[in-house]
């Protein structure tokens, strides 16, 4: 334990000038005889306090009896709480169930019946019906909206068939796809380079069918 | 005049309900004094102090019976009182919505303020100049100048080291010569 003398020694190696005892004199005044009712004024809060959170204990049972409560605040107010200014028709209350046509016509005992808005059952047919519904659908749609390809399908077209479609009548060209097939440029090379690769006698059959005036292929 | 009780006497008498009030009466005397001036040093105003000092022993009377004696009384006093001024001097922050200088310098100010205030006596400057030094700084050159409390107590009062207490309270020291010398 450090005595009074070691810590003034700390202090005037640290600062020499704070290690003058005087200077250790707080000039602070208090008023006379603080410390000597200091111990009564304290236990004087401790019991008001005490007594507070005693009241505050006890404010629950008051609280189950309004009257003492009031009786407790103000007397005046206490005697006036029966006293009703406002008027009532005389015979008011007794009339005021004939009045309510509904509370005539039915007893007051009896239970009204509460009709569910959603019943289990209804649930049951409307989520059965949805299923359905649903089946129904993806079996339409997997029988009639095959993804078809047209070029694969001709496959299975019979020659006879597509012979007698196109002597038909019922072909109608479209312009624009008339006009760009014409519109393919091929120079004489290109006819002799194609042809090059035909049997004469291929050619001489197919120049016979024909019309004269467009025989002359050289 | 009576011989005073030991700390473990009156704590014993506290224990007692008969000897409640009367242990606690004499508790309160035997450290009072102690304890207002470490509040009065940090709070300046007697008011405030006063205020402060009883919201400490009302604390007390309430914790008391649970106090462990492994510690010593007046260390778990001081504990108590400094929270008490740090909390107070908080609060006075926020309703002022004043920042820690602008708190300091009213500090100051109520110093100067007070009747008895001469600029030119050693011990009011070193009041200016207590006021100077931050809040934790402050409590230890007030513990170790004034109440002369060893470093292994102060660790207790404030939970810090030994060490950084010592360190805190030479830097205090040397702040408060320089403010001494140049104001």
């Amino acid at each position: 334990m450090e005595t009074s003398k070691e810590i003034l020694t700390e202090l005037q190696e640290i600062a020499p000038n704070l290690g003058i005892t005087s200077i250790a004199r707080t000039p602070y005044a208090i008023p006379a005889g603080f410390f000597e009712g200091f111990p009564e004024s304290l236990m004087n809060r401790i019991h008001r306090e005490a007594a507070y959170s005693e009241s505050d204990t006890g404010q629950q049972s008051a609280e189950a009896s309004p009257l003492l409560e009031i009786e407790e605040i103000s007397p005046l107010l206490a005697g006036l709480k029966n006293k009703s200014t406002y008027q009532v028709p005389t015979g008011y209350f007794e009339n005021l169930k004939t009045k309510i046509p509904a509370l005539e016509s039915k007893p007051l005992t009896s239970k009204t019946k509460q009709v569910p808005v959603f019943t289990l059952k209804f649930v049951k047919y409307a989520v059965a019906a949805c299923l359905i519904a649903l089946l129904g659908t993806a079996i339409f749609n997997l029988t009639y909206h095959k993804t078809t390809d047209p070029i694969k399908d001709l496959v299975n077209v019979s020659e006879q068939d597509m012979a007698n479609y196109l002597d038909s009548d019922d072909i109608h060209w479209t312009p624009g796809i008339a006009t760009s097939s014409v519109s393919i440029d091929f120079s004489e090379n290109d006819v002799h380079d194609l042809l090059s690769t035909v049997p004469d006698d291929e050619l001489e059959k197919y120049s016979a069918t024909l019309p004269e005036d467009k025989r002359n292929v050289n | 005049m009576a011989e005073q009780k030991s700390d473990t006497e009156l704590l014993a008498l506290f224990r007692e309900p008969a000897s409640k009030e009367k242990a606690f009466t004499e508790i309160v005397k035997k450290y009072q004094e102690r304890l207002y001036w470490h509040i009065r040093r940090m709070l300046v105003d007697h008011e405030d102090s006063n205020d402060v000092m009883q919201n400490v022993f009302i604390r007390v009377w309430n914790a008391l019976s649970g106090f462990r004696e492994d510690a010593q009384l007046y260390t778990w006093l001081y504990r108590i009182a400094t929270n008490e001024c740090l909390t107070f001097i908080e609060q006075q922050k926020k309703k002022a919505s004043v920042s820690l200088n602008e708190l300091e310098s009213g500090l100051s100010n109520k110093i100067m303020a007070d009747k008895d205030f001469n600029a030119n006596k050693l011990e009011w400057k070193l009041q200016l100049a207590i006021q100077q030094l931050p809040e934790k700084q402050r409590v230890v050159f007030m513990l170790r100048y004034y109440d002369e409390m060893p470093y292994d107590e102060m660790s207790k009062v404030l939970d810090t080291s030994a060490g950084a207490l010592k360190a805190s309270y030479h830097h205090a020291a040397k702040k408060i010569e320089d403010f001494i010398l140049n104001h």
